[in-house]
């Protein structure tokens, strides 16, 4: 029961700041982690080892699986690269005007989609001799995009969101404005495709509904979280990544507080927090049947450079989970 | 002031149990709950004569055979006394009880029952034309033109009266910078903020701008600020003439004779700023133009909210960042600044534009810098004719 036990680090584990950790879609084992050291690794997690490791030319922000032995990814060097899981090899399919944010695989429409700093969200055909198959401008600065079914939602800077279907680009089927209001940091879609969790660097997280009739939207909420109170001063840690339970629907935060927390969004409730991180937790990720978290540690540049000479090891950790993520109650529909 | 503390320290107390509460509602709440409760049915009353003529005309008892006040002290269970929360307590009850307090909490006896009188009744009144004239003399006869009395002259009693047309802000801040010798004392607040001919920084301080104290030290961070060193050769915005060349040499903190600085600057300063300037130290010469100083701005770290940030204002300069990269907003519009808390708050992370990867990205150990010729991906197959290429629709992959 005490999975705290259970929990293990992954050997070679990169050496500077993890941005995103992703696993396998198909593979409960198979793990990708990004990294400001300017690598994409891949690793099996059940038997915990590095498979391969891919080289950028900068630091890494994001990548994603697509089915079939591939994998994306993207960074600070602005191009898009398919990754060659099996024979280990890096193709770039183009590049965009700046860094590479965000990007996830459309497996209804095999595309990979990708959003960057350079306020364009792009789609990409990695089969086709020209892979960009078309940009989309958005106001902002992408921050955070996910995918579920064909509904793409964008996070973008100045706390601006774009939800989209991919299939009827490129005008957004609804803009909003975050009702956070501080600046987006997290963003993570339900998988039953109902709506979205996102959080603020303001230790916050809102769960928000697609239905743009107004008796869903009014089930809306925010609360409040990775915070602690310590001489009447309330110190408020940015909530770095989300991340939904692939089964049970209930969603894991993670913040620059080292805390990881489960909450059931249906009941409004806590169901657990996980003992301390030795520092703050860029990113985390379910696998795809929800027996394992994956969690990246180590100094996210919250403090700037200063805080990176006082910042200890990045690791990731690998914890199964039990029945902490489950709702109460639950049935299996 | 002092009242405040005398309620602070006297909550609200029952007379007739002599019980303390949190605030009157509690105590008309007990009030009613444990002394005005009929005790012949569940009705409860707010007052004892309330209590009184509802037992007299529904239960039908005589005002002689009326029940004792329920849970009250001896001596106080009668009717005679009208009690609302604290009002109608009998005063001699009042002192009594204040004194008992003051016992108990070992105080003074007096702090209670005889409050403010600390505070001279001066500072709660403007003062009148004379009154100021005398303590100008006054100040002027301490200031003396001796340095070691001018390091405080904010302190007399002008500054702590009422404003009289100069920003209070001016005199709360700590740091008052001390005169130079041979200065004189400065113009006190509104008699004189600009001296005729006065040769620096002429009409320094408009007839527009009243609040503008004739001195104050820069405040740190000030917005227009050029956060990097002030170029050797810095040119003063037009109508702010330089000193004569020769008035100011390098680390001479006094300004002789009358090229006083409008704004003496704070020890630091005088120290910094007229050396080679260091990155983020603020000289004196620098101060842009009077409608930029707004005093007591907070430091702003995203100085292109402004309207006009000066071309060299770095979003996130910080004094040790190397890094000549700035973050630029795209779309300055849509800036966002965050807003403010109710409780005292430390957010971790605090910049509302641009995130940590992004300040991250510019920093020196990951800054990017393409190929000249922007071929990043020698290692592809199929090199750029990608890059800027678009299909007209996105039909064929839906």
């Amino acid at each position: 029961m005490n999975s705290f036990l259970d929990q293990y680090e992954l050997s070679s584990t990169p050496f500077d700041s993890i941005s995103c950790v992703k696993f396998s879609p198909s593979n409960p084992d198979q793990l990708l982690a990004t990294s400001w050291d300017t690598t994409v690794r891949f690793y099996d997690t059940a038997k915990n080892e590095q498979r391969c490791k891919f080289d950028h030319r900068a630091a890494v922000l994001t990548c994603c699986f697509a089915d079939g032995g591939h994998g994306y990814s993207g960074g600070l060097d602005t191009s898009v690269k398919q990754l060659d899981l099996e024979s280990e090899k890096a193709i770039s399919l183009g590049q965009h005007a700046n860094a590479v944010s965000s990007m996830n695989w459309s497996r209804d429409t095999n595309v990979l989609i990708t959003g960057s700093w350079d306020r364009t969200i792009r789609f990409w055909d990695p089969r086709a001799p020209t892979p960009q198959q078309d940009s989309f401008g958005v106001p902002e600065r992408v921050y955070l995009m996910d995918l579920v079914n064909s509904t793409l939602v964008v996070a973008m800077a100045s706390r601006l969101f774009y939800i989209y279907d991919v299939r009827k680009m490129p005008e957004p089927a609804q803009t909003r404005e975050s009702s956070l209001k501080f600046m987006t940091r997290a963003l993570a879609c339900m998988n039953d495709g109902q709506g979205y969790a996102t959080a603020s660097v303001e230790g916050r997280i809102a769960v928000e509904y697609f239905d743009p009739s107004p008796e869903v939207q009014e089930k809306k909420y925010a609360f409040k979280c990775h915070r602690q109170t310590v001489d009447v001063i309330d110190h408020v840690w940015p909530v770095n990544s989300l991340a939904f339970h692939p089964v049970y629907n209930t969603f894991a935060s993670a913040g620059s507080d080292g805390t990881v927390s489960i909450w059931d969004h249906k009941l409004k409730k806590r169901m657990r927090q996980f003992p301390k991180y030795h520092s703050a937790i860029p990113s985390i990720a379910f696998n795809c049947d929800g027996s394992r978290l994956a969690i990246a540690v180590g100094y996210n540049w919250d403090d700037g450079a200063d805080g990176a000479k006082a910042a200890d090891k990045h690791s990731i950790y690998i914890r199964p989970l039990g029945d902490e993520v489950k709702p109460k109650g639950w049935t299996p529909s | 002031m002092a009242k405040k503390k005398n309620k602070a320290i006297l909550r609200p107390w029952c007379w007739y149990c002599e019980r303390e509460f949190e605030d009157e509602k509690v105590l008309m709440q007990h009030q009613k709950a444990k002394h005005f409760k009929c005790s012949m049915c569940p009705r409860r009353l707010s007052t004892a004569g309330g209590l009184a003529v509802h037992i007299q005309q529904v239960h039908k008892l005589e005002p002689d055979q009326l029940p004792r006040i329920e849970n009250a002290l001896p001596g106080r269970d009668g009717y005679e006394v009208e009690i609302f929360g604290m009002v109608g307590i009998p005063a001699p009850d009042v002192a009594d009880y204040k004194r008992r307090k003051e016992i108990e909490l070992g105080l003074a006896i007096g702090t209670i029952s005889q409050p403010p009188s600390k505070k001279p009744k001066i500072e709660n009144r403007p003062l009148t034309e004379e009154e100021l004239k005398a303590q100008l003399e006054a100040h002027k006869a301490l200031m003396g033109g001796s340095e070691s009395s001018a390091s405080a002259p904010a302190p007399d009693a002008s500054a702590n009266s009422v404003v009289y047309n100069a920003a209070p802000q001016t005199y709360a801040t700590p740091s008052v910078p001390p005169m130079p010798p041979g200065m004189g004392m400065s113009p006190p607040p509104g008699i004189s903020p600009t001296p005729p001919g006065h040769p620096f920084f002429p009409g320094a301080p408009p007839p527009g701008f009243p609040g503008a104290p004739p001195f104050m030290p820069p405040p740190p961070g000030m917005p227009g600020f050029p956060p990097g060193p002030p170029p050797p050769g810095f040119s003063p915005p037009p109508g702010f003439p330089m000193p004569p060349p020769g008035m100011m040499p390098p680390g001479a903190p006094p300004f002789p004779g009358g090229a006083r600085p409008p704004f003496p600057p704070p020890p630091a300063f005088v120290a910094s700023g007229f050396s080679p300037p260091q990155p983020g130290a603020a000289s004196p010469l620098s101060i842009p133009a009077p409608t930029a100083v707004v005093p007591g701005a907070p430091g702003v770290l995203n100085a292109p909210l402004g309207a006009s940030p000066p071309p060299s204002a770095s979003p996130f300069t910080n004094v040790n960042a190397v890094a000549p990269v700035e973050l630029k907003l795209p779309d300055p519009s849509l800036a966002q600044t965050n807003p403010p808390f109710k409780k005292p708050t430390e957010l971790k992370y605090a910049d509302p534009n641009f995130s940590p990867d992004e300040k991250r990205a510019v920093h020196p150990k990951y800054r990017f810098v393409p190929n000249d010729t922007g071929n990043v991906t020698n290692e592809n197959a199929h090199p750029e004719e990608t890059r800027g290429k678009k299909r007209a629709r996105a039909e064929d992959f839906l």
